[in-house]
Protein backbone atom coordinates (compact mmCIF):
# COMPACT_ATOMS: atom_id res chain seq x y z
CA UNK A 1 0.00 0.00 0.00
CA UNK A 2 1.50 3.27 -0.93
CA UNK A 3 0.60 6.90 -0.75
CA UNK A 4 1.50 7.57 -4.37
CA UNK A 5 -1.64 5.77 -5.62
CA UNK A 6 0.26 3.18 -7.65
CA UNK A 7 -1.53 1.66 -10.61
CA UNK A 8 -0.45 -1.40 -12.60
CA UNK A 9 -1.84 -0.98 -16.11
CA UNK A 10 -4.79 1.02 -17.38
CA UNK A 11 -7.40 -1.38 -15.98
CA UNK A 12 -5.81 -1.60 -12.56
CA UNK A 13 -7.83 -0.11 -9.72
CA UNK A 14 -4.68 1.24 -8.01
CA UNK A 15 -3.81 1.16 -4.33
CA UNK A 16 -6.58 3.54 -3.31
CA UNK A 17 -9.09 1.46 -5.24
CA UNK A 18 -7.76 -1.58 -3.46
CA UNK A 19 -8.17 0.13 -0.08
CA UNK A 20 -11.81 0.66 -0.95
CA UNK A 21 -12.37 -3.09 -1.21
CA UNK A 22 -9.65 -4.27 1.14
CA UNK A 23 -11.48 -5.25 4.31
CA UNK A 24 -14.67 -6.29 2.55
CA UNK A 25 -12.56 -8.75 0.55
CA UNK A 26 -10.63 -10.06 3.55
CA UNK A 27 -13.84 -10.37 5.58
CA UNK A 28 -15.55 -12.30 2.79
CA UNK A 29 -18.02 -9.47 2.23
CA UNK A 30 -17.12 -8.54 -1.34
CA UNK A 31 -19.79 -10.18 -3.49
CA UNK A 32 -19.66 -8.50 -6.91
CA UNK A 33 -17.61 -10.77 -9.25
CA UNK A 34 -16.11 -7.79 -11.11
CA UNK A 35 -15.05 -6.13 -7.86
CA UNK A 36 -13.41 -9.38 -6.70
CA UNK A 37 -11.64 -9.76 -10.05
CA UNK A 38 -10.41 -6.16 -9.99
CA UNK A 39 -9.14 -6.51 -6.45
CA UNK A 40 -7.35 -9.81 -7.10
CA UNK A 41 -5.81 -8.38 -10.27
CA UNK A 42 -4.32 -5.52 -8.27
CA UNK A 43 -3.10 -7.90 -5.57
CA UNK A 44 -1.32 -10.03 -8.16
CA UNK A 45 0.64 -7.00 -9.36
CA UNK A 46 1.18 -4.86 -6.26
CA UNK A 47 3.66 -6.26 -3.80
CA UNK A 48 2.97 -3.72 -1.07
CA UNK A 49 -0.81 -4.30 -1.12
CA UNK A 50 -0.26 -8.06 -1.21
CA UNK A 51 2.07 -7.79 1.78
CA UNK A 52 -0.39 -5.66 3.63
CA UNK A 53 -3.11 -8.24 3.00
CA UNK A 54 -0.88 -10.92 4.51
CA UNK A 55 -0.32 -8.80 7.59
CA UNK A 56 -4.03 -8.09 7.87
CA UNK A 57 -4.84 -11.80 7.71
CA UNK A 58 -2.41 -12.46 10.53
CA UNK A 59 -3.88 -9.61 12.52
CA UNK A 60 -7.40 -10.97 11.94
CA UNK A 61 -6.32 -14.33 13.28
CA UNK A 62 -4.60 -12.84 16.31
CA UNK A 63 -7.58 -10.62 17.09
CA UNK A 64 -9.88 -13.62 16.99
CA UNK A 65 -7.53 -15.58 19.25
CA UNK A 66 -6.84 -12.89 21.80
CA UNK A 67 -9.98 -10.77 21.71
CA UNK A 68 -12.42 -13.43 22.78
CA UNK A 69 -13.13 -13.76 26.48
CA UNK A 70 -14.76 -16.34 28.71
CA UNK A 71 -17.68 -15.14 30.79
CA UNK A 72 -16.79 -15.42 34.49
CA UNK A 73 -18.70 -18.04 36.51
CA UNK A 74 -20.14 -15.29 38.71
CA UNK A 75 -21.72 -13.69 35.66
CA UNK A 76 -23.11 -16.99 34.44
CA UNK A 77 -24.69 -17.58 37.87
CA UNK A 78 -26.07 -14.04 37.91
CA UNK A 79 -27.64 -14.45 34.47
CA UNK A 80 -29.04 -17.87 35.38
CA UNK A 81 -30.74 -16.32 38.40
CA UNK A 82 -32.15 -13.61 36.15
CA UNK A 83 -33.48 -16.17 33.69
CA UNK A 84 -35.12 -18.08 36.53
CA UNK A 85 -36.99 -14.93 37.52
CA UNK A 86 -38.41 -14.35 34.04
CA UNK B 1 -23.90 -22.71 14.37
CA UNK B 2 -26.55 -20.94 16.34
CA UNK B 3 -28.57 -19.79 13.32
CA UNK B 4 -28.86 -23.37 12.10
CA UNK B 5 -29.86 -24.58 15.56
CA UNK B 6 -32.60 -21.96 15.73
CA UNK B 7 -34.06 -23.09 12.42
CA UNK B 8 -34.44 -26.54 13.92
CA UNK B 9 -36.20 -25.22 17.00
CA UNK B 10 -38.65 -22.68 15.64
CA UNK B 11 -41.43 -24.15 17.73
CA UNK B 12 -39.52 -23.94 20.98
CA UNK B 13 -41.35 -21.89 23.60
CA UNK B 14 -39.99 -18.34 23.95
CA UNK B 15 -38.49 -18.80 27.41
CA UNK B 16 -36.58 -21.98 26.47
CA UNK B 17 -35.46 -20.43 23.18
CA UNK B 18 -34.32 -17.25 24.90
CA UNK B 19 -32.45 -19.02 27.71
CA UNK B 20 -30.63 -21.25 25.27
CA UNK B 21 -29.75 -18.29 23.04
CA UNK B 22 -28.34 -16.37 25.99
CA UNK B 23 -26.33 -19.35 27.17
CA UNK B 24 -24.87 -20.00 23.72
CA UNK B 25 -23.89 -16.33 23.34
CA UNK B 26 -22.71 -15.72 26.90
CA UNK B 27 -18.98 -15.63 26.12
CA UNK B 28 -19.51 -13.46 23.03
CA UNK B 29 -21.74 -11.08 24.99
CA UNK B 30 -19.22 -10.78 27.78
CA UNK B 31 -16.27 -10.45 25.38
CA UNK B 32 -18.00 -7.68 23.46
CA UNK B 33 -19.12 -5.92 26.63
CA UNK B 34 -15.58 -6.14 27.97
CA UNK B 35 -14.12 -4.45 24.90
CA UNK B 36 -16.88 -1.82 24.91
CA UNK B 37 -16.82 -0.96 28.61
CA UNK B 38 -13.11 -1.80 29.11
CA UNK B 39 -13.77 -3.00 32.65
CA UNK B 40 -14.72 -6.46 33.86
CA UNK B 41 -17.19 -5.22 36.48
CA UNK B 42 -18.87 -2.83 34.04
CA UNK B 43 -18.98 -5.57 31.41
CA UNK B 44 -20.80 -7.92 33.79
CA UNK B 45 -23.36 -5.21 34.65
CA UNK B 46 -23.79 -4.48 30.95
CA UNK B 47 -24.48 -8.12 30.10
CA UNK B 48 -26.93 -8.53 32.99
CA UNK B 49 -28.81 -5.40 31.95
CA UNK B 50 -28.85 -6.44 28.29
CA UNK B 51 -30.28 -9.86 29.19
CA UNK B 52 -33.04 -8.23 31.25
CA UNK B 53 -33.87 -5.71 28.55
CA UNK B 54 -33.77 -8.37 25.86
CA UNK B 55 -36.28 -10.55 27.68
CA UNK B 56 -38.56 -7.54 28.20
CA UNK B 57 -38.37 -6.86 24.48
CA UNK B 58 -38.59 -10.48 23.27
CA UNK B 59 -41.75 -9.71 21.29
CA UNK B 60 -39.71 -7.32 19.08
CA UNK B 61 -37.68 -10.29 17.81
CA UNK B 62 -39.58 -11.09 14.64
CA UNK B 63 -37.16 -13.59 13.14
CA UNK B 64 -35.47 -16.08 15.44
CA UNK B 65 -32.64 -16.51 12.97
CA UNK B 66 -31.74 -12.87 13.70
CA UNK B 67 -31.44 -13.49 17.43
CA UNK B 68 -27.73 -12.79 17.57
CA UNK B 69 -27.67 -9.33 15.90
CA UNK B 70 -30.87 -8.46 17.80
CA UNK B 71 -29.20 -9.38 21.10
CA UNK B 72 -26.00 -7.47 20.29
CA UNK B 73 -28.04 -4.44 19.35
CA UNK B 74 -29.63 -4.43 22.78
CA UNK B 75 -26.21 -4.85 24.41
CA UNK B 76 -24.85 -1.95 22.36
CA UNK B 77 -27.85 0.24 23.22
CA UNK B 78 -27.27 -0.48 26.91
CA UNK B 79 -23.67 0.56 26.49
CA UNK B 80 -24.59 3.81 24.76
CA UNK B 81 -27.26 4.76 27.26
CA UNK B 82 -25.27 3.84 30.35
CA UNK B 83 -21.63 4.47 29.66
CA UNK B 84 -20.70 6.37 26.55
CA UNK B 85 -23.63 8.53 25.53
CA UNK B 86 -21.60 11.72 25.47
CA UNK B 87 -18.81 10.27 23.36
CA UNK B 88 -20.68 8.21 20.78
CA UNK B 89 -22.72 11.05 19.32
CA UNK B 90 -19.81 13.30 18.26
CA UNK B 91 -18.07 10.27 16.75
CA UNK B 92 -21.12 9.49 14.64
CA UNK B 93 -21.21 13.06 13.40
CA UNK B 94 -17.55 12.89 12.45
CA UNK B 95 -18.34 9.88 10.28
CA UNK B 96 -20.32 12.15 7.99
CA UNK B 97 -17.13 13.69 6.60
CA UNK B 98 -15.66 12.53 3.30
CA UNK B 99 -14.26 9.24 4.47
CA UNK B 100 -12.17 8.37 1.43
CA UNK B 101 -10.36 11.67 1.61
CA UNK B 102 -9.80 11.16 5.31
CA UNK B 103 -8.50 7.66 4.74
CA UNK B 104 -6.14 8.79 2.00
CA UNK B 105 -4.92 11.57 4.29
CA UNK B 106 -4.43 9.05 7.07
CA UNK B 107 -2.29 6.86 4.82
CA UNK B 108 -0.29 9.84 3.66
CA UNK B 109 0.40 10.76 7.26
CA UNK B 110 2.09 7.43 7.85
CA UNK B 111 5.86 7.81 7.93
CA UNK B 112 7.96 6.37 5.10
CA UNK B 113 9.44 3.72 7.34
CA UNK B 114 5.91 2.50 8.04
CA UNK B 115 5.29 2.01 4.32
CA UNK B 116 8.63 0.24 3.96
CA UNK B 117 7.66 -1.97 6.84
CA UNK B 118 4.33 -2.79 5.22
CA UNK B 119 6.10 -3.71 2.02
CA UNK B 120 8.43 -6.03 3.94
CA UNK B 121 6.28 -7.34 6.74
CA UNK B 122 8.02 -8.80 9.71
CA UNK B 123 5.70 -11.77 9.94
CA UNK B 124 6.84 -12.79 13.36
CA UNK B 125 5.69 -9.44 14.65
CA UNK B 126 2.03 -10.28 15.12
CA UNK B 127 2.83 -13.77 16.32
CA UNK B 128 5.15 -12.34 18.93
CA UNK B 129 2.92 -9.46 19.85
CA UNK B 130 1.27 -10.13 23.18
CA UNK B 131 -2.48 -10.52 23.21
CA UNK B 132 -2.66 -7.74 25.74
CA UNK B 133 -0.98 -5.38 23.27
CA UNK B 134 -3.58 -6.14 20.62
CA UNK B 135 -6.50 -5.75 23.01
CA UNK B 136 -4.96 -2.50 24.32
CA UNK B 137 -4.80 -1.18 20.75
CA UNK B 138 -8.45 -2.17 20.20
CA UNK B 139 -9.45 -0.55 23.49
CA UNK B 140 -7.87 2.74 22.37
CA UNK B 141 -10.09 2.99 19.28
CA UNK B 142 -13.00 5.46 19.31
CA UNK B 143 -16.29 3.80 20.34
CA UNK B 144 -17.87 3.44 16.90
CA UNK B 145 -14.81 1.77 15.37
CA UNK B 146 -14.13 -0.36 18.43
CA UNK B 147 -17.68 -1.73 18.47
CA UNK B 148 -17.56 -2.51 14.75
CA UNK B 149 -14.18 -4.23 14.84
CA UNK B 150 -15.05 -6.29 17.91
CA UNK B 151 -18.33 -7.52 16.41
CA UNK B 152 -16.83 -8.35 13.00
CA UNK B 153 -13.24 -9.38 13.68
CA UNK B 154 -13.49 -10.83 17.17
CA UNK B 155 -17.04 -12.17 17.40
CA UNK B 156 -17.37 -13.03 13.71
CA UNK B 157 -20.62 -11.23 12.83
CA UNK B 158 -21.23 -10.53 9.14
CA UNK B 159 -21.37 -6.89 8.01
CA UNK B 160 -25.18 -7.16 7.78
CA UNK B 161 -25.42 -8.57 11.29
CA UNK B 162 -23.05 -5.90 12.64
CA UNK B 163 -25.10 -3.22 10.87
CA UNK B 164 -28.24 -4.56 12.51
CA UNK B 165 -26.52 -4.78 15.88
CA UNK B 166 -25.25 -1.21 15.71
CA UNK B 167 -28.32 0.26 14.04
CA UNK B 168 -26.46 1.64 11.01
CA UNK B 169 -26.48 0.86 7.25
CA UNK B 170 -24.13 -1.85 5.93
CA UNK B 171 -22.16 0.80 4.05
CA UNK B 172 -21.30 2.42 7.35
CA UNK B 173 -19.84 -0.87 8.59
CA UNK B 174 -17.62 -0.99 5.50
CA UNK B 175 -16.45 2.57 6.11
CA UNK B 176 -15.82 1.93 9.77
CA UNK B 177 -13.82 -1.20 8.99
CA UNK B 178 -11.55 0.79 6.68
CA UNK B 179 -10.96 3.64 9.06
CA UNK B 180 -10.98 1.58 12.22
CA UNK B 181 -8.49 -0.94 10.90
CA UNK B 182 -6.24 1.83 9.62
CA UNK B 183 -6.28 3.44 13.07
CA UNK B 184 -5.54 0.04 14.58
CA UNK B 185 -2.56 -0.44 12.27
CA UNK B 186 -1.19 2.94 13.27
CA UNK B 187 -1.54 2.08 16.96
CA UNK B 188 0.20 -1.28 16.46
CA UNK B 189 2.89 0.39 14.42
CA UNK B 190 3.58 2.83 17.25
CA UNK B 191 3.79 -0.06 19.70
CA UNK B 192 6.20 -1.88 17.39
CA UNK B 193 8.32 1.22 17.01
CA UNK B 194 8.31 1.96 20.74
CA UNK B 195 9.26 -1.65 21.47
CA UNK B 196 12.13 -1.38 18.98
CA UNK B 197 10.72 -4.18 16.81
CA UNK B 198 10.70 -2.24 13.55
CA UNK B 199 14.08 -0.67 14.28
CA UNK B 200 15.48 -4.17 14.69
CA UNK B 201 13.90 -5.16 11.38
CA UNK B 202 15.54 -2.20 9.65
CA UNK B 203 18.92 -3.18 11.04
CA UNK B 204 18.53 -6.76 9.85
CA UNK B 205 17.61 -5.56 6.41
CA UNK B 206 20.80 -3.51 5.96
Amino acid sequence: MNSDKKSHGKDDIGCLGAIEAFYAYLDGELSEPQAIEDFEHHMSHCRSCFSRAEVERLLNRRMRETGTAKAPDELKDRVRRLLDEF
Amino acid sequence: MLAAAIVMTDHEDPKTFFSRGIEENMDALYGTALRLARSGADAEDLVAEAVSRAWSAIETLQDRQRFRPWLFRILHNCFISNYRREVVRPTEEALGADEDEELAALLNEQPDEFLVWWANPEREFFNDMLGSAITAAIDDLPDAFRATIVLVNVEGLTYDEAAEALGVPSGTIRSRMKRGRTLLQKALWRQARDAGITARTDTQRQ
